[in-house]
């Protein structure tokens, strides 16, 4: 069954180009996508990234929506250095952590399931205060959920929107924070495309994203990522990515800027949904290891 | 109740311009249920970090304890020196008995102490804007999230004495409480020993004029320029 589809996706290919190129290497990896894609019989994936080394970007279902899981956190990152930027919010303010939080449907409130949330280091601070540069922190390396709602709570869903509005980010629509169980049974999920995802990191890698200091700020607390089983899984040891995964019950992203030696950085995002029976699996880091390789022996026309 | 005496006291009328228009002293504000209340005009004034937690009020609770806020406070009131309403002094108290009875350090929550009128939760006068009423989040080992929990320790506060009110289980904000416990005396202010309210008679540090006064005499007189004003144009 895979062999027969993956023979039909060849068929399509246009004659093949010369082996050298560029455009040889892009058939290549797209030819390789879709072999990972059956293997692991993925539902969906999107793909995108840009090498600042070649200035090559590609994309494979770049505009393609997804739940965003965990990745919408990059979103409420960048929401928060805005303010941070315009004086509105310092990042040494202490916040009250507490877990109770309010549904954008029925203004009902409800509590986070502290046992999912990975991370002691926020909710062992409940009752008293955490800054928001820890909060950040935490929020992205360890994908705390508590961590993430408090900050929603301070900027605001239409700060974390207008964030992404001014800065020309289409792909990224952020609706709510996490867990808030009432609006994803109402359907009101956040979510993300990997064009979308890719030019926000983009903005971040260049020094672009309100500026060159809080680019840095933020790309420090993505180099200090601490699950690293996505995109660092498929890149040699030495590689450096800062990054953030997303996953719930039937997706596995991973969005990073990879720093290898000796070149420029590139941008990766791979968006990943698979059937509700599947396991995880490791598609995510096969395709890291494939745009890798791809990139490695990539050579100019 | 140690060395009371360590802690200055204040007339919130005395203080700067952005203070009082912070702390609002004096003012009235009304209750979720429209009820008019008046602000504390008298505040402790607590100086740096560091008196905050050596001043105590009672053998297990120390000033600073009731003035942990974080970034829903305004900014200025985050900056020392800090100032509470004198009527927390009775608040510890009743938390000192409180804490015997229930057997148990009481930790009060951030926000969960004093809350300045500017404080963002203050959208209508509630009994921490007097320096009366504490959210207690985590009693000993026990962090306070279940309605058995909240219930127990509800019963408790309320044996130790009919002035003592707290809020029932429950999910509707400012009515109930669903992950913490509170415990509040009502809209009571305290006028201390060392403060005469009639203000001409012992002017305080020797300003000839209190600050409101002045306010007010500024105010009387603004219209009456602008009326000058107008008829120099027409």
């Amino acid at each position: 069954m895979v062999a027969k589809a993956q023979v039909l996706e060849e068929e399509k290919l246009p004659v093949a180009p010369a082996k050298d190129s560029v455009a040889a290497s892009e058939v290549s990896l797209y030819r390789n996508v879709l072999k990972i894609k059956n293997e692991h019989t993925l539902e969906n994936l999107g793909i995108a990234f840009y090498d600042a080394q070649t200035t090559i970007q590609w994309a494979y279902n770049g505009d393609q929506y997804f739940h965003a899981a965990s990745t919408m956190k990059l979103a409420v990152l960048l929401g928060v250095f805005r303010q941070v930027e315009r004086g509105e919010l310092s990042l040494e303010a202490a916040v009250h952590i507490r877990n109770r939080f309010t549904s954008i449907v029925n203004q009902q409130p409800f509590m986070l399931d502290l046992g999912r949330d990975a991370d002691p280091d926020v909710y062992g601070h409940l009752g008293r205060t955490l800054t928001i540069r820890e909060l950040a922190y935490w929020m992205i390396t360890k994908s705390s959920n508590l961590a993430t709602n408090l900050l929603v709570e301070v900027v605001g869903v239409p700060t974390i929107q207008h964030a992404l509005d001014e800065l020309e980010i289409d792909g990224v629509r952020i609706l709510r924070g996490v867990e808030d169980q009432a609006a994803f049974e109402a359907g009101l999920n956040n979510e993300v495309t990997a064009n979308g995802l890719l030019k926000m990191l983009r903005l971040i890698a260049d020094g672009r994203a309100y500026s060159k200091v809080a680019s840095d700020e933020m790309l420090n607390i993505m180099l200090e990522q601490q699950y690293r089983s996505g995109i660092p899984a498929g890149l040699p040891k030495a590689a450096r990515v800062a990054h953030k995964t997303g996953n719930i019950s039937t997706v596995h992203h991973d969005a990073g800027i990879v720093f290898v030696e000796d070149r420029k950085p590139y941008v990766l995002v791979i968006l990943t949904q698979f059937p509700a029976e599947s396991a995880r699996g490791t598609a995510v880091a096969d395709v890291s290891r494939d745009i890798y390789n791809t990139i490695a022996g990539m050579t100019y026309e | 109740m140690s060395e009371p005496q360590q802690i200055k006291v204040v007339d919130a009328f005395d203080l700067d311009d952005e203070l009082r228009s912070l702390l609002k002293p004096g003012e009235m504000v009304r209750d979720a249920q429209g009820r008019r209340k008046r602000l504390p005009r008298y505040f402790y004034e607590i100086p740096t970090h560091d008196a905050a937690i050596q001043i105590r009020l009672t053998p297990h609770f120390g000033i600073n304890e009731f003035i942990l806020v974080d970034l829903k406070e305004a900014q200025r009131l985050q900056q020392f020196p800090r100032y509470i309403p004198c009527a927390v002094r009775l608040l510890a108290f009743f938390l000192e008995q409180f804490r015997t009875v229930a057997g148990a350090s009481i930790h009060i929550a951030v926000n969960g102490g004093y809350r300045s009128p500017a404080h963002k939760m203050s959208i209508n006068a509630t009994e921490h804007m007097w320096g009366t009423a504490a959210d207690i989040y985590r009693i000993g080992p026990n962090i306070l999230k279940t309605q058995e929990l909240i219930a127990k320790f509800n019963d408790v506060a309320e044996e130790l004495s009919d002035d003592v009110t707290v809020m029932k289980y429950g999910h509707d904000t400012g009515i109930s409480v669903d992950d913490h416990v509170h415990i509040d005396l009502g809209y009571v202010t305290v006028v201390p020993r060392e403060i005469s309210e009639d203000r001409m008679e012992v002017p305080q540090e020797n300003r000839p004029r209190f600050a409101f006064e002045e306010r007010r005499r500024r105010e009387r007189r603004a219209p009456q320029i602008a009326v000058t004003a107008n008829n120099k144009s027409e």
